[in-house]
């Protein structure tokens, strides 16, 4: 008996621990969609580090809330739990900061690619050229559905 | 999960019908996190820097192709695949190019920067079998293998840093970055992934192809041409993979039929932006 109300106990603990769950964008850019699909359209665009609030999850998706109130689909993948809480998600001094959200790498970083740059072997003025190439989720549409993919 | 570790440990506890240790509770807990700080773990945007590096020191061993059209029509075919993939979003998104040379060949690097040679693309003839080809390396890219390929006592040596000493003027997380990148390119450029690791990622792209509407057939057609190719050391086809023969034996008995109609669908405009350059 003393076991099972303690079990209650703390599966009421986690309960709580879950509701209000802020996730933080983890992906340099995403975005807010209108239905659980990419080739739905665009609410918002998310950048690097904007905190969300978890409505719900819903297969491979959460439904989230966005600072401006927008709410919409956003996929699991983009997202990683947040260590701050709700009560901190409008910006603001109470807020975590931007050094503490933006899930600061450790040694593989910017700073240290840059020091490569200077490094023999490296060919980082066409990665440049490469990484400006990439296809715009409404481009892609319409080429899945002109091609009869899915 | 952090938060939900003292209530899952409590729990198994309880549920395991024992009394409460709490001394015992307490040695778990730091068990726990002494082998979750023994190996430095690599998130979303170190796995990108990884990336870009091990991109850009491709790039120093083969030209690239600046060819906008191409390489904007294997971006549409590549982000098809990846929005059906087990990680449609990545930290700087998914990029794909050609690099300028016939040998025969694809590289995945971590943070999804896939590099296809001209002679691979040549030797498509027709959306679907480039798609497969791209399948092939987003699924290493989703199971993260080039990340594997980094040894594993570079991530223990990184462990050991702090934040601030891996970042500052040491030096030393700079040595493990350099060398991780030749890990990961050496494995791309000579030794190749496990045979094992190879056969997932044909046996996912077969998944990946019919989840995005192509032709899952069109694996197979390339496999074929790639074991034309491997008798003719000029091209290099497919040097750091197992044999063709091998993974077409595999893939012939998983692979399932299509509508061939819905393959022609796609003729034109892969006649106007590959099959023409």
């Amino acid at each position: 008996m003393k076991k099972k109300a303690i079990m209650i106990v703390l599966l009421a603990a986690a309960a709580l621990l879950l509701a209000g769950q802020a996730l933080v964008v983890q992906v340099l850019r995403s975005n807010l969609m209108a239905k659980p699909d990419f080739l739905s359209s665009s609410l918002a665009t998310l950048q690097k580090g904007a905190r969300l609030e978890l409505v719900k999850a819903e297969g491979g998706w959460y439904l989230v809330r966005n600072s401006a109130g927008v709410k919409g689909y956003v996929h699991q993948s983009a997202v990683t739990e947040s260590k701050v809480t709700l009560g901190s998600i409008a910006p603001g001094p109470k807020g975590a900061s931007e050094d503490e959200l933006a899930l600061a790498a450790k040694g593989f970083d910017e700073t240290n690619e840059k020091k490569l740059r200077s490094g023999k072997g490296y060919n980082f003025a066409d990665l440049g050229w490469v990484m400006e190439q990439e296809a715009a989720v409404a481009a892609v549409a319409q080429f899945i559905r002109d091609g009869r993919l899915k | 999960m952090k938060r939900l570790l003292p209530i899952v440990l409590l729990s198994a506890l309880l549920l395991s019908g024992n009394p409460i240790n709490l001394g015992k509770l307490a040695k778990v807990k730091k068990g726990a996190k002494l082998v979750a700080g023994a190996a430095h773990k690599i998130n979303e945007e170190e796995e990108y820097y990884i990336g870009r590096a091990v991109a850009a020191n491709i790039l120093g061993q083969y030209p690239l192709l600046r060819d906008a059209g191409l390489t904007r029509y294997l971006n549409l075919v590549g982000r098809t695949l990846t929005l059906r993939s087990g990680r449609p979003e990545l930290y700087g998104g998914y990029h794909f190019a050609v690099l300028d040379t016939p040998e025969v060949n694809a590289f995945s690097a971590p943070g999804g920067i896939v590099l296809l040679t001209r002679g691979i693309v040549a030797m498509a003839a027709d959306e679907d079998e480039l798609a497969a080809v791209m399948a092939h390396e987003i699924q290493h890219v989703v199971a993260k293998d080039p990340l594997k390929a980094i040894r594993s006592q570079r991530m223990k040596a990184l462990g050991t840093f702090t934040a601030g000493e891996a970042v500052g003027s040491s030096g030393g997380a700079l040595g493990i970055l350099q060398d991780s990148v030749m890990d990961i390119s050496g494995t791309l450029l000579q030794k190749g992934y496990s045979r094992s690791q190879e056969k997932d990622a044909d046996l996912g792209a077969l998944k990946l192809l019919a989840a995005s509407g192509y032709d899952p057939k069109a694996l197979l057609d390339m496999l074929k041409k790639v074991q034309a190719a491997e008798g003719k050391k000029k091209l290099k086809a497919f040097s750091a993979h197992p044999s063709a023969a091998r993974r077409i034996d595999y893939v012939g008995e998983s692979v399932a039929p299509a509508d061939p109609a819905n393959r022609l669908a796609r003729d034109a405009r892969f006649e106007k932006n590959a099959a023409s350059r």
